[in-house]
C-alpha cells in the first residue's frame, strides 16, 4: 500500500506537534513553551497545505489534482485544503488568546495546549474524510477534548456545569448521529459517501433511509448548535474559559459545518428533498431564537453564545433555501459557496470579537454588558476593535460580515422557490434584530457614562499581553481585508466549492 | 413460513432465548431502583446481544462486546459506584412524576412504532443470504490497518486526550507560580 506522504504531511506534522507539546510540558521550562511549540508546529503544518495548493507550479511536486487515499475514504482536494487552512489558523489564534489567559490563573497549561491541538487534529482529519467512519471518529476527536477544556476552571461551579452539560448533550448527539449513520449503512450497505450516493440513486428513497438521513442531519445540528438543539450553548459558552468558548464557537462549529457540508452535498446529494426542508426549519428557528434571546442578555459572552446560534442559522440558510427548488448544479455550487464563505468570514470576525472581550475583561474584571459603558473614554483602541468586530457580525460594510450576508442572500433568493424567498425574508428581518443588540453595545461603549465600579487603576492599565495583541492583529487584518477585498475570500471559497461540482 | 415451522428449528429457540434475555435485561436497567441491579441488568443485556452477534457469525463484535463492555465498562461502573460511596440499596428519589413517565412512554412508543414500521417496510420481504461461516477476525484487522488506518490513529489520539484530560480533572490545581 502506497502512502502519499505529501498529502498527509499536514496531519503528520500536526500529530507530531500534539505529542511534542506533551513532551515539552515535562521539560523543566516555563509552561508557555508548550504553547510556543504548538504555535511553531501549527504554522509548520500550514506549509504543506501551500505546497499542495500550488502543486502545479512546483518542480518537486507531482500534480495529481484531488488526491484520493485509502480506497477513496480520505481525499485531499481543494475543499479540504481550504478548510484545513482555516482550522490551523483558528488554532493559532486560539493558542495566542489562551497564553495570557492561562498564565493569569491556576491552570494546567501543557495539557490544555495538548487537548486544544488534539481537537484541531480531529477537525483537520474531518476536512478530508469522505466516509462515515473517518468522519464520525474525526468529529469525536474534535468534541472529546473540548468537553474537558470547557471544565478547565475546576474551582468554578459554572465551568463544571458547562463541561457536564456539554458532555451529556455531546454524547447524546453522537448517539443520534451514529444511529442515523447505522440506518443509512443498513439501507445502502455502503460507508463511503460516493458509494452511499450511488446506492441511493439506484434504490431510491425508502422510509428507513428517510429516518437515517434525518437522524444524521440532526446529529450534526447538535454540533453546530442549531435551534432547537442549542440549549447547551449559552450555559457552556458562559461557563467555559473564554478562549475555549472562542474555540467552541468557531473551530468546533466550523468542524460541524464541514461534516454537514460533505455529508449533505456528497453522501445525501441525490436526496436533497429529505434534508432541505428539515434544514429550512433549523435555519429559521436558529436565526429567530438566537437573535431574539440575544437582545435580553446582560452577560457579554452569553450574548455572543446566542449570537453564534443565530450566525449558525445564517450559515444554514443556503442549505434550507434548496427546499422546494428546482435545483440545478449551478445553484448547488452557489449554495455551497455561500456557506463556505460565511464560515470563513465568521471565523475571522467571531474570533476577533472573543479576543477583544478577553482583552476588555482582563482590564475591567467583568463580563457584564453594563460594565462596558464608556469604554471609548479610557480605552479607545479596544472600544474601536469592539465596534469593528460587532459591526462585522451585524453585517455592515466595509467590514467583512456584509459580504457573508450578501453571498447568503444571493444563494437564498437565487434558488427561485417560494421557500427560499421566505427564508431570505426571515433572514433579513433577523439581520435587523441582530443589528439592534450589536449596535446597542457599541453605542454604550462609546457614548454612555463610565460606571462607578470601573476603578481608576483599571482605566490606567493599558497593558495587553503581546500574544493577545497578535491574535487581535490577525483577526483585525482578516476582518478588514475580507470586507474591503471580498475577492480574497471568494477566491478561497470558490476554490473550495469544487466539492459540490461533482453533483 | 408458519409458526409451526418456525418453532421447530433449534436456532429460532436460541434466538428467542437471547432476545428475551436482551429485553428483560434492558427493562431491569431502566426499571430497577437499585444501581447495582441496573448494572447487572446491563450485563444480561450485553451478554445476550453478544450471543445474537455470534448467531450472525460476527465473532469479533461478539467477543469485543464481552471483553470491553462486560469485562471493562461494567466493572468500571461498579468501581465507580463503590469509590464514590454512592448509597447502595433502594433509592426512592430515582422515580419521576407520572406526567414525565407518560410523556416518555408516548415518545419512545411512537419512535419504536415508526422505526419498526420503517424496518419492516425496508427489509420485511427480503431474504438475506446466509454467510458462509463466521467473519474472520484477521480480515477485520487487515482492513483496520489499511483502509481505516486514519480513523484508527485518530481513535488513539482520542484515547490519549481522554486519559490526559481525565487526569487533569481529577488532580488538584497547580500551585500559584511565584514570579
Amino acid at each position: 500500500m502506497n502512502f502519499d506522504y505529501h498529502a498527509l504531511l499536514p496531519e503528520i506534522i500536526l500529530a507530531s506537534t500534539v505529542m511534542l507539546v506533551l513532551v515539552t510540558d515535562l521539560l523543566p521550562v516555563k509552561k508557555y513553551w508548550a504553547a510556543v511549540v504548538g504555535i511553531i508546529g501549527t504554522s509548520a503544518a500550514l506549509v504543506p497545505l501551500l505546497t499542495l495548493t500550488f502543486c502545479d507550479s512546483l518542480d518537486f511536486c507531482e500534480a495529481t489534482g484531488a488526491r484520493s487515499m485509502f480506497s477513496g475514504t480520505y481525499v485531499v482536494d481543494s475543499f479540504s485544503l481550504v478548510l484545513k487552512g482555516l482550522f490551523l489558523v483558528v488554532a493559532l489564534v486560539v493558542l495566542l488568546m489562551s497564553i495570557g489567559y492561562l498564565e493569569g490563573g491556576r491552570f494546567w497549561q501543557g495539557e490544555y495546549y495538548f487537548l486544544l491541538l488534539a481537537s484541531v487534529l480531529g477537525a483537520v482529519v474531518m476536512a478530508s474524510s469522505r466516509d462515515f467512519i473517518s468522519m464520525f471518529v474525526g468529529l469525536e476527536l474534535v468534541t472529546g477534548p473540548t468537553f474537558l477544556m470547557a471544565g478547565w476552571r475546576k474551582g468554578d461551579d459554572r465551568s463544571n456545569e458547562a463541561a457536564l452539560k456539554y458532555f451529556i448533550i455531546g454524547v447524546i448527539s453522537a448517539a443520534i448521529l451514529l444511529f442515523g449513520i447505522s440506518l443509512v449503512y443498513g439501507v445502502t450497505g455502503q460507508l463511503r459517501f460516493a458509494d452511499v450516493a450511488a446506492a441511493i440513486a439506484v434504490r431510491g428513497e425508502s422510509p428507513l433511509l428517510t429516518i437515517g438521513v434525518i437522524f444524521t442531519i440532526l446529529g450534526f445540528a447538535f454540533k453546530v448548535s442549531a435551534a432547537p438543539f442549542h440549549f447547551w450553548t449559552p450555559d457552556t459558552y458562559e461557563g467555559a474559559p473564554t478562549p475555549v468558548t472562542a474555540y467552541l464557537a468557531v473551530g468546533s462549529k466550523a468542524a460541524g459545518f464541514v461534516g454537514l457540508l460533505t455529508v449533505a452535498y456528497v453522501a445525501f446529494g441525490s436526496t436533497r428533498g429529505l434534508w432541505a426542508g428539515l434544514i429550512w426549519v433549523l435555519a429559521a428557528t436558529s436565526m429567530t431564537l438566537g437573535n431574539v434571546v440575544a437582545l435580553k442578555q446582560t452577560n457579554i459572552v452569553r450574548m455572543l453564545g446566542y449570537s453564534s446560534i443565530a450566525q449558525g442559522g445564517f450559515m444554514l440558510v443556503p442549505f434550507g433555501a434548496l427546499a422546494g427548488a428546482d435545483v440545478t448544479p449551478d445553484m448547488l455550487q452557489k449554495a455551497f459557496f455561500a456557506t463556505v464563505t460565511y464560515v470563513l468570514i465568521y471565523a475571522a470576525m467571531n474570533l476577533g470579537a472573543f479576543a477583544t472581550i478577553i482583552a476588555i475583561s482582563n482590564r475591567i474584571k467583568s463580563g457584564e454588558i453594563r460594565a462596558l459603558a464608556g469604554l471609548g473614554v479610557y480605552a479607545p483602541g479596544l472600544a474601536g476593535l469592539l465596534a469593528i468586530f460587532f459591526f462585522s457580525l451585524a453585517g455592515i460594510p466595509p467590514v467583512a460580515g456584509w459580504f457573508a450576508k450578501l453571498a447568503m442572500f444571493n444563494s437564498a433568493i437565487g434558488s427561485g422557490s417560494g421557500w427560499g424567498l421566505a427564508l431570505a425574508i426571515i433572514a433579513a428581518l433577523n439581520a435587523v434584530v441582530a443589528f439592534a443588540y450589536y449596535g446597542k453595545i457599541v453605542k454604550s461603549a462609546w457614548f454612555d457614562a463610565v460606571p462607578d465600579d470601573v476603578s481608576d487603576a483599571m482605566k490606567a492599565d493599558t497593558k495587553v499581553a503581546p500574544s493577545l495583541m497578535l491574535a487581535l492583529g490577525i483577526t483585525f487584518v482578516g476582518t478588514i481585508a475580507f470586507g474591503v477585498f471580498p475577492s480574497l475570500v471568494t477566491g478561497l471559497s470558490e476554490f473550495a466549492s469544487s466539492l459540490s461540482s461533482g453533483l | 413460513m408458519s409458526f409451526g415451522d418456525w418453532i421447530g428449528q433449534l436456532e429460532n429457540w436460541i434466538f428467542a432465548i437471547l432476545a428475551v434475555g436482551t429485553l428483560s435485561g434492558a427493562f431491569l436497567v431502566v426499571h430497577s431502583r437499585n444501581v447495582i441491579h441496573s448494572a447487572l441488568g446491563l450485563v444480561l443485556t450485553l451478554g445476550s446481544s453478544a450471543g445474537l452477534f455470534l448467531m450472525l457469525g460476527a465473532e469479533f463484535v461478539a467477543w469485543t462486546l464481552v471483553m470491553v463492555y462486560i469485562g471493562a465498562v461494567i466493572v468500571l461502573f461498579l468501581f465507580g459506584i463503590m469509590i464514590t460511596r454512592a448509597p447502595l440499596g433502594y433509592e426512592s428519589d430515582l422515580s419521576h412524576p407520572m406526567s414525565v413517565k407518560v410523556t416518555a412512554a408516548i415518545v419512545s412508543g411512537s419512535m419504536f412504532a415508526l422505526i419498526g414500521w420503517a424496518f419492516l417496510d425496508a427489509f420485511g420481504s427480503v431474504e438475506f443470504p446466509v454467510a458462509e461461516g463466521p467473519t474472520r477476525t484477521a480480515d477485520i484487522g487487515i482492513s483496520m490497518f489499511t483502509n481505516y488506518v486514519i480513523p484508527f490513529e485518530v481513535m488513539s489520539f482520542l484515547l490519549l486526550a481522554a486519559l490526559v484530560g481525565g487526569i487533569v480533572l481529577a488532580r488538584q490545581d497547580p500551585e500559584e507560580v511565584d514570579e
